[in-house]
Parts: C-alpha cells; structure tokens; sequence
C-alpha cells in the first residue's frame, strides 16, 4: 500500500474477511488519519465539560492536537492546539480556564475564538503583518447534539445531521434518563492504552460473542456476571450452568446497524424490575416526578446495552459511559472513558454507577483488562504473513430489515456489525481527501 | 510531626517497627499472590483504594482505577483464581519495596493509626516489565496484636496517566 488507490484499498475488504494489513501495515494507518479522522465527523467532548466562557479541555482528533473552549457568546469552538507563530502546543493541561490561551515561547495569546489577540514586542512585526490571518486554526465544522460536541476536519463531506442522524436516538435513549434531561461528564476519566491497532477496541465494543469465553472470569459458577449496574442485585446471564454453553438469552440479543459504521446492540438479557436499591428506587421516584410515570416506564425499559457512532465513540447504556478510542500508531491505541452522571438524579446512584465502572473499565477493571489481553494477541498473531485474512463472516446473508428501527437486524452473536465497519471504511478510505 | 507521633507511639507501647512488619508482611503477601490472605487483612469495613487523579477527595464522586470494598475485593481475587483469567496468562510476578514509613495519626480511643510510606512495586509480565511508584497511606486498627487495614489509599504518580492491563492489586 503505497498510494492508497481505491483498487488496491478495495481488495483488503470481502464480504465475510478483511486483509490483516488493516491492522499492520503502517502506510495504511498514515491513510486513515488523512482519509477517515482527516475528515469523518468526530466526537470531542461533552458540553458539560465546559459550562462557562474561558472553560477549555483538550484532546486529539486522530493525531491532530484540538482545544474545545467555550467563547464568549456561549458558543464552543474546537481550535487547532498549534500556535500559528512557531508551531508550539499553546495549551499544555487537559482542562482548565483562561480569559486568553496563551503560547508558553514568545507569548503569543488568543482569544477563545482563536483569533490573535496580542502579540509581544508587536513593533517587530513587518507592514505585511496580517493579525487576521494569524488566529488559531479552527476545525471547520463543529455539530453539537444534546450536549455532545461533535467536529469535522474537512469543510466539505455529509453533514453533522447525515452523520449523526440515525444515532439521535441512542443519544436521546442515554440523556432521557437523566431526571433534568442532562448529563455530565464531570466525574474524571478512565485511560488504558494497549499495543494493537485502534480498530480492534472500535469492533469489541458491539461484540457480544467474545462475553462467554473472553470474559469466562467475570461469570460465576452459576453462569452469571457480577452485578454491572447500580440497583441490580446480580448481572447477566451469560453461561448456562450445567452445560456451560452460551446462554439462550445471550444467544439471543441483537444487534442493529443503520449505516455510516454505526450500530448498537439491544439489551435483552438483564432482570428488570429485580433492580432495586436505596438509590435507584428513589431515582425512579425522582424520573416519574419529572416526566411522568409512563414515559419514565418507557425510558426505564433497557433498549440499548452499546452504541458505536462509527469511527471512534461509544456510548454504553449498561454501565453508562461515553468512550473515545484514539488511534496513537498502527499497533498503539489510547481508549478514554468518561463516567456520566444524570443531572437530576439522586447523588447515591451516580456515586454507584461511577464506582461500578472502576470495576468494569478502568485500566485495573475486571473486564476491560481482559478485552486489552485480546487486542493484544490479536495484533502479534496478526505479524502472521502465512495467513493473510481476518475471519468476520458469522451471520453473513442473516441479515435483516428492522422496520421499527430503520435499520438492519442481526445476531449480536453474530459479526454483521464488523462487517458494517468495514464497509463504511472503505468509503472513506478509497476517496482521496 | 515525626517527632510528635513518636511519643505518642511510646505512650501507647507501639512503635515503628511493629508497623513496618505489617506492612513488609502485606507487601509479601501481594508478591507470593497469596490473594486471599491479603484480603483477609482488610477489616470488614475496609477499603481498597488507587486514586485516578493526584489529590483526588473522593471515590464516589469520580474515577478510580481501583476502590474495592471486601466484596468486590472478594469477587477480584475469584477472577483472579480463575484459570481463564487470560489477563493473568501467564500470571504476573511482583516485587514490592515499601519504606520512608512515618505514622501520621494516632487515635488511640479508637486504637486507630495512619501510617505513610513510599513503595515502588516492578511487575513483570509476557517479556515486559513495568514500575509503579508512589505513596501510601495504611489505615489500620488495632486487632488483638495486630492490625487491620481499614483503608488501604494508593497514590501512584502517575495515577492520571494512561495504562495498560493492570490485573493485580499495588
């Protein structure tokens, strides 16, 4: 792969396989930083993040460094993190407050617009000086739903809503819940990186085939995981007891795609109404008191357990979080993950859901740890060159229409979504930026 | 400070050495992967505690990367002995060092002590090595004669950087 022809990039993907280079081979990882984050719409941050005007955090949009701060007007700009004097970093924290964003090598600082805002020593600066044009880039598009900041790299391509569209409902399926109808993402973060390409945390997320044997120590003799949700007594089922095969219930879960790689699973293994503690009862209580008993039954009902707005953020309904997978190198990957709290929401039961993603996400997590082990392997058994292709075939020609939903229907056992994935990579990876 | 906790120490009949064997024996314990014993040196009411954050005030109100009370202690240390556990395939090897052990509170009503110390903890795994360093502070109660760890608070340096799998406890 040395010139990223749409033919050459087309034969790395079948219908049911895909060519390990995708994993491996570091001119193709060079492709998908220009050709998929150059360009896709990608998550950045929380609005929550950054409540008042000076409020910045910073992250990475594949490699390029970004600042997402809240202007004056109330509006929140996503700047590139590159002074445009000499090219230095110009903010070095991970969040934090400024009136200005200030350049720690000449002492160049800008307003939280981007613009250039004062120069030091400005009589140095020649008649051609253009302070107009000196501004911190900034990314050309930036969509916001219902709190979550979303940007694009590229002036031109599908817009925000085309993107993000047919994963409104997801997002409305996570914020509804909070009792005041928003969320914050004010409780820290989790980071673990691992040595494997970015794409093997992108298709674990929606895989629930890996649960029974991948995560065989997270399941008790009886078959069930611990509990994954503050007010549940026990979590799911995922092994039948006796014959320690893959439950029924597991086998049975679905997952859904709609297009443009994104996709999520349904959650149709856990308990409810055996859900209940201090907390979550007065939650309950709480929700009902705001938007009424029946819409409160409506949202309370588990629909989604894992959704993937393709190419890098997830949001997970079970333990709820919101998680960012960034792409470091062709076999280093750095995964965050924001725990959320439902505005609105008793204290005890965000307390709950924060400490039960330790014990499901962090780097020390009893789950997690399991799922870096397998990207691992997978990145060294893939150095493998007697054996070219990655097997994603389950359920291929299984598929199908899910009018409720308008989308496409699979076993969650199955690797419809992966094969999804694929697909939407292909389309951004065989057009030239 | 020091100086201060030393004659209170005097006046209780403890001193320092009794609770540097403590924890040489907690940290020993942890390096043989002796799991359930170590957990059985927590008290009931005890806590496991490794900041995600420098400075970090609370374990409810954000990240960690660990905060085990005994029953998720107890389920940790199950996945632990599990023999598909393949984070642990092949198993880690430790070696603790703990010192610059200071006793920071005394309470004797209580028969409750803090005690800070430094650790460095070198884990070897799969052809890799890794360090981990930081400070600690031991809640203990005393139980008959010996202690309990009421909590057990880890302050690694680098609590907010990124990690690979980390699967035993520090």
């Amino acid at each position: 792969m040395r010139n990223g022809h749409a033919d050459d990039i087309a034969t790395l993907v079948e219908p049911g396989r895909v060519h390990r280079r995708v994993y491996t081979d570091p001119d193709l990882f060079e492709l998908e930083m220009e050709r998929i984050f150059g360009r896709a719409w990608l998550y950045v941050g929380h609005s929550s993040q950054v409540k008042e005007p000076g409020d910045y955090i910073t992250t990475d949009l594949g490699r390029q460094p970004v600042i997402m701060v809240r202007h004056r007007d109330g509006s929140i700009k996503v700047l590139l993190n590159r002074c445009s004097h000499r090219g230095a970093k110009v903010v070095n924290d991970r969040k934090g407050h400024a009136q200005r964003l200030t350049c720690c090598y000449h002492g160049w600082s800008f307003d939280t617009d981007g613009k250039l805002a004062t120069v030091p020593v400005p009589e140095g600066c020649g008649a051609g000086f253009d302070r107009d044009a000196l501004g911190l880039a900034r990314a050309p598009r930036v969509g916001v739903y219902r709190g979550f900041v979303f940007a694009s790299l590229a002036d031109k391509g599908p817009s925000f809503e085309d993107h993000i569209g047919p994963m409104q409902g997801n997002i409305d399926d996570l914020v509804d819940r909070a009792p005041d109808g928003e969320l914050a993402l004010d409780a820290g973060m989790h980071r673990y990186v691992y040595n494997g390409n970015w794409k093997l945390q992108v298709e674990n997320v929606l895989d629930s085939y890996h649960v029974p044997f991948g995560h065989a120590s997270t399941v008790n003799k009886q078959g069930v995981q611990f509990a994954r949700r503050e007010g549940d007594q026990k979590g799911a089922t995922v092994v039948e007891a006796e014959k320690k095969q893959t439950a029924a219930s597991w086998k049975d879960r679905k997952s859904f795609t709609v297009g443009n790689g994104h996709g999520w699973t349904s959650n149709t293994t856990l308990d409810d109404g055996k859900r209940s503690s201090p907390a979550f009862d007065e939650y309950k209580r709480v929700l009902a008191e705001k938007v009424g008993a029946e819409r409160a039954a409506e949202i309370l009902t588990p629909r989604l357990h894992n959704s993937l707005i393709y190419p890098n953020m997830s949001i997970m309904g079970l333990n709820i979080h919101v998680r960012v997978i960034k792409p470091i190198a062709v076999d280093r990957t750095e995964v965050n993950i924001f725990p959320i709290r439902l505005v609105g929401a008793p204290a005890a039961m965000n307390f709950g859901n924060i400490r039960l993603l330790n014990v499901t996400h962090s780097a020390a997590s009893f789950v997690q740890t399991d799922d870096l082990e397998s990207f691992v392997r997978a990145q060294k058994g893939l150095q493998s060159r007697m054996s070219d292709w990655v097997d994603i075939s389950r359920g291929l020609g299984a598929e199908e229409p899910d009018r409720a939903t308008n989308a496409t229907r699979g076993l969650a056992t199955h690797e419809m979504v992966v094969r999804a994935q694929y697909k939407a990579w292909v389309g951004y990876m065989r057009e030239a930026a | 400070m020091a100086l201060a906790a030393r004659e209170l120490l005097t006046a209780s009949g403890l001193d320092r050495a009794a609770f540097e064997e403590f924890l040489i024996h907690e940290a020993r314990l942890l390096d043989e992967r002796r799991f359930r014993d170590w957990m059985e040196l927590f008290a009931d009411d005890g806590t496991y505690w490794v900041p995600a954050t420098p400075d970090q005030n609370s374990p409810f109100e954000e990240a960690s990367l660990f905060y085990d009370d005994r029953e998720l202690m107890k389920t940790r240390i199950e996945r632990l002995e599990h023999p598909r556990i393949h984070v642990q395939t092949p198993p880690s090897r430790t070696a603790h060092i703990v010192g610059n052990l200071v006793v920071e509170e005394t309470d004797e009503a209580k028969g409750e002590y803090v005690v800070g110390s430094t650790f460095i903890m070198v884990e070897y795994r799969d052809d890799a090595q890794r360090l981990f360093a930081g400070r600690q502070r031991h809640r203990l109660r005393r139980h008959g004669d010996t202690f309990r760890i009421v909590q057990k608070r880890v302050d690694l340096i680098n609590c907010d950087g990124a990690f690979e799998a980390m699967a035993v406890p520090i």
